[in-house]
């Protein structure tokens, strides 16, 4: 896959906006690309990932579905295997539990029981991430949960830049993808604000290459590897910290299948320091994954022990104070990478 | 010099009071007719605002500012 990439412009965009543009010039582009899910029509998405596409493309290609996700993403599956491109949005990720039959067992496995003959070319956007007490049932990530079944893409955008390309990408591709949007980088009114959620996208389409992660900030001393959210953390992090003679070097994986492994690599071969950030639970998933991905590879690149900043292992709390308890902080990733510097 | 107010968002009281929530652009920036140029919110609705004419804008309020519906929050010249 070629990725154009244009200069970007001054015009801005939230990274909702951005998702949306992406979206509408996709299905002006390609009359088999449509929109489903739950609240995804008038209501235009509860975390305005379809914002005003109902107006503009009709209910016949925006359609509000019932509470019953096996149903609406069986549906979607079966459109891509004839030849449709769904966009499905199951609206938190959280819900899976009701629906991962049809994901995990038929959107992602079709390809491979037919040989190879029958494509699913969906994609299966879902809000996740937590910082704004909504409970452990509305909170959390669990792309590594997606990322350990085989079959389907799996990504993560932190900027509105990245919304867009990786969303044109998404649907243009030929298999699944599952396209994960934290709340906390759509640059929502109504939730705590990010600057960085809001920034210069170019109007015409352009993908980004799925499975390509992004160095965000070079740095010398310490690779903090990172996705989503947390990338922000993870930036204003470094920030402070080269005020005190700490150089990090932030990488935004963007996507977790496929994982840029030899970004990762590659930068840790720089650094010889590695903190791993992740918003997902710590036990059996990416922060364990990238660390793998470093010493399997080659055991002495790491002068000091990697360390994870990642949600212990209990459900996310609804009390503000222990929700921030365990979410990976700005504190938290100073903390870790203090201790990389001087174990 | 052409002014953009904070929109009538709310119909039951003229005095109402939101924010605005993003400015998309910079002040001083310049600006076509149509241009997405911020979003307002108002009792946890929003509303984007975009530019009625070309040319240079004046912001007249900062983000999380509250204001009254129908004041001027910047001006294109």
């Amino acid at each position: 896959m070629t990725a154009t990439m244009p200069q970007t412009g001054s015009r801005r965009l939230s990274t909702a906006k951005a998702m949306v543009e992406a979206i509408g010039q996709e299905m002006e582009r390609d009359e088999s690309v449509f929109v489903l899910g739950e609240d995804v029509g008038a209501y235009g998405g509860i975390f305005s990932s379809t914002t005003g596409l109902l107006d503009r493309f009709g209910p016949t290609r925006v359609l509000d579905t019932p509470i019953s996700e096996t149903a609406f993403i069986g549906l979607a599956i079966g459109a891509a295997v004839e030849g449709m491109r769904p966009v499905v949005e199951l609206m938190f990720v959280d819900f899976m539990g009701v629906c991962l039959d049809q994901i995990y067992n038929h959107m992602a496995k079709i390809h491979y029981e037919s040989g190879g003959n029958v494509s699913v070319p969906l994609v299966l956007t879902t809000a996740v991430g937590g910082g704004y007490s909504d409970g452990a049932q509305h909170s959390q990530c669990l792309w590594g949960t997606f990322a350990h079944l085989p079959g389907m893409k799996v990504v993560a955008p932190s900027t509105p830049y990245d919304a867009k390309g990786l969303m044109t990408a998404a649907i243009r591709d030929p298999g699944p993808v599952i396209y994960m949007f934290h709340k906390g980088v759509m640059g929502l009114a109504w939730m705590a604000k990010n600057q960085r959620s809001i920034g210069a996208v170019p109007e015409e389409p352009y993908e980004i290459e799925i499975g390509r992660a992004n160095v965000v900030r070079e740095g010398t001393d310490v690779s903090v590897v990172t996705v989503s959210l947390s990338v922000h953390h993870a930036l204003d992090v470094a920030e402070q910290l080269a005020g005190e003679g700490i150089s990090c070097e932030v990488v935004d994986l963007r996507s977790i299948v496929p994982l840029d492994r030899a970004a990762i690599r590659a930068s840790v071969a720089k650094t010889g320091r590695l903190v791993v950030v992740d918003e997902d639970y710590a036990s059996f998933g990416l922060s364990g994954e990238v660390i793998a991905s470093v010493v399997e590879h080659d055991p002495a690149a790491l002068k000091a022990a990697p360390v994870r900043v990642a949600v212990p292992d209990v459900p996310i709390p609804y009390a503000r104070e222990l929700e921030y308890a365990v979410l990976p902080t700005p504190a938290r990733i100073t903390e870790a990478i203090r201790e990389v510097m001087h174990p | 010099m052409t002014d953009i107010v904070f929109p009538a968002m709310s119909k039951d009281n003229a005095e109402a009071e939101g924010v605005v929530a993003t400015w998309f652009v910079a002040d001083g920036e310049t600006v076509a007719a149509g241009q997405l140029v911020a979003e307002v919110a108002m009792d946890k609705v929003d509303m984007e605002v975009t530019a009625p004419v070309a040319g240079v804008i004046a912001l007249a309020s900062a983000e999380g500012d509250a204001v009254r519906q129908g004041e001027v929050i910047a001006s294109i010249t």
